[in-house]
């Protein structure tokens, strides 16, 4: 065991307070957290927020996490004398589903062994385990404050004693040519629209109670996109299907398959609960494939 | 949803082009291939001083009031800033001016200032101008505007690909969230609310130090500024934006090595031109006059 590790050990039985109630699961990882990390350490006041007062903390993008149904956000600064700080967000999606479906957002950079999955941009470092997405910034350029901040991100890691599941929804893709760093979890269709704009209105009535699944396809001679939703009951399935094909696909054949303004194919179906969508394909062989292969 | 309202989807774009990114001279996606909505040409100016940002990364006020001055002349053709600012405003005008206070990189507080000294010296009455960006919906000064000035910072942007001018009223709606589709295409509809048409006389591109990308959930870092020590200042905040869209594109592509499209593609700067008609979007109608330090100009 290290002794970085050991420290981390240190501080968090010596953060340990007997008067404090750990009220909800961020509050205990919160205790836990490392206070110091090669020689940043931390500064000012822990800050939290929920999906009402995120606003006050991210602009913009604070909806992202509203759309995986966010519970709290703990934001924390490290710093150290003439160095760049460093900011540590770890975000309560209260799921492991929505801790990976975060993740999934945003899944450009460097792939590295920290949590769950991880990337690791310039400055950026993120990761998910268990129901927590964790954010680490160092917002400019230095070498030594990279590394801390990697290091503090698997100090974080190890102060979350669970892993958690990815979202069952996966477990439907057909394997062959997914491409799974560009797999995105939601359940809102900013989300979705954001990674591939549909409509302007929600007309596959996602909700917080549906799981969605955008995924991408790369095979020898075509491509594809396939959106997979599980609905909570067969009448909000049903219904998202008529409202596909009614506002998306008027002109599907017998088959249920378009060819689209882009020359590229789409088509749905409606299996169990589950709504499956080519959102475009090469092909109208590769559209009818794909439809099949989704078990 | 409503069973008679045409809902609109990815495939009513697909029909008008407007996803086949076929790209513009600047960089951008065409939306279509309509001409510009709005009639002429419009005219930009980009004016840069190399000591306007000192090394600390503070604003020279003296320096940026100097810039304005010269660009706003220069904009409206006048023989001095008053003059110009004079010709933009009136004595019984009510005056936003809406700034914008993104932490990370906000307009500058010396241009809030440099402003509303000109807004006064043209006349307007101190009780009838304010500076506000998040509380301009109860904002009376805001609320009874016979006149607006733009101005905030360009930088890249999570959902609309880039904060520009257009984005900046989206504080003017109750839902901004609403807007965010389709990487906020429609904000320029905003620009055509009665409350808001025809009331903005002057927007100012703040590019002092833009950022040209964007990480983390705070979408912020130093490393993705420069020191650009522009601003750019027209009366069409599409055209301006545009022109900012198209340095912003060539300081990325300069910096990765490698075309690197502005993501998501801000489709809103020319969605206001071609759907909304609130300005020119097109370099063969934005006439662009470049004033003062050149080098690393990027357009």
């Amino acid at each position: 065991m290290s002794l970085m590790y050991l420290l981390a050990l240190f501080n968090l039985l010596a953060s340990m307070n007997a008067d404090i109630s750990y009220a909800d699961p961020l509050q205990e990882l919160t205790a836990s957290l490392p206070r110091q990390v090669m020689g940043w350490a931390v500064a000012g006041e822990d800050r939290f927020f929920d999906d009402q007062t995120i606003f006050e903390y991210i602009d913009g993008s604070g909806e992202v996490y509203r759309a995986y149904n966010l519970r709290q956000c703990l934001a924390r600064t490290y710093s150290k004398a003439g160095s760049p700080g460093i900011v540590l967000d770890v975000f309560d999606m209260g799921t492991s589903a929505d801790a990976f479906g975060v993740f999934t957002h945003d899944t450009d950079g460097e792939a590295i062994a920290i949590g769950q999955d991880a990337r690791w941009r310039n400055g950026w470092l993120n990761f998910w385990k268990d129901r927590f997405f964790v954010s680490i910034t160092v917002p400019e350029e230095n070498a030594r404050a990279f590394e801390a901040a990697k290091e503090l991100g698997r100090l974080v890691a190890l102060c979350i004693p669970r892993e958690g599941s990815r979202p069952k929804l996966l477990s439907h893709l057909p394997p062959q040519g997914l491409q799974t760093d560009k797999t995105r979890f939601l359940h809102h269709p900013i989300v979705l629209n954001y990674h591939f704009y549909l409509s302007d209105e929600n007309i596959l009535d996602l909700s917080p109670q549906t799981d969605a699944v955008l995924a991408t396809y790369q095979n020898a001679n075509t491509s594809a996109r396939l959106l997979l939703v599980q609905y909570p009951d067969a009448n909000t399935a049903r219904k998202a299907a008529e409202n596909m094909r009614r506002h998306y696909l008027p002109d599907a054949d017998a088959e249920g398959i378009s060819r689209l303004e882009n020359g590229k194919w789409a088509s749905s179906r409606l299996k169990n609960q589950m709504l499956i969508v080519i959102l475009e394909a090469g092909s109208r062989q590769s559209a009818a494939d794909l439809v099949r292969e989704v078990n | 949803m409503a069973e008679k309202r045409h809902v609109i989807t990815r495939r009513d774009f697909l029909r008008a082009g407007a996803c086949v990114a076929v790209g513009s001279a600047i960089g951008l996606p065409l939306i279509g291939k309509a001409a510009s909505a709005a009639a002429g040409q419009s005219r930009v100016v980009l004016i840069r001083h190399d000591g306007v940002v000192e090394a600390s990364g503070n604003v020279r006020p003296d320096i940026l009031a100097a810039m304005l001055d010269a660009a706003v002349v220069s904009l409206l053709q006048a023989s001095e800033a008053a003059e110009a600012w004079r010709t933009i405003l009136k004595p019984g005008d009510t005056v936003g001016i809406k700034t914008n206070f993104w932490g990370s990189l906000p307009t500058p507080p010396e241009l809030d200032e440099a402003v509303k000294k000109r807004v006064l010296a043209a006349g307007v009455s101190t009780s009838n101008v304010a500076v506000d960006d998040r509380g301009i919906r109860s904002n009376p000064v805001f609320e009874k505007a016979t006149a607006l000035i733009n101005m905030r910072p360009m930088r890249t942007h999570h959902w609309s690909g880039l904060g520009t001018l257009l984005k900046n009223y989206i504080m003017f709606v109750p839902s901004p969230w609403a807007y965010h589709g389709n990487a906020c295409e429609s904000l320029g509809s905003i620009w055509n609310k009665p409350e808001i048409k025809g009331k903005t006389r002057l927007n100012v591109l703040v590019m002092l130090t833009p950022q040209f990308h964007g990480i983390g959930p705070h979408h912020f870092s130093k490393t993705y500024v420069w020191s650009y020590g522009g601003l750019i200042v027209s009366a069409d905040p599409v055209a301006a934006d545009a022109t900012g869209a198209g340095i912003i594109q060539a300081k990325r592509n300069l910096f990765f090595g490698e075309e690197r499209p502005i993501s998501p593609p801000p489709r809103h700067i020319e969605a206001a031109d071609v759907t909304y008609g609130v300005g020119n979007s097109r370099p063969e109608r934005i006439e662009l006059v470049k004033l003062g330090w050149d080098k690393d100009i990027l357009i």
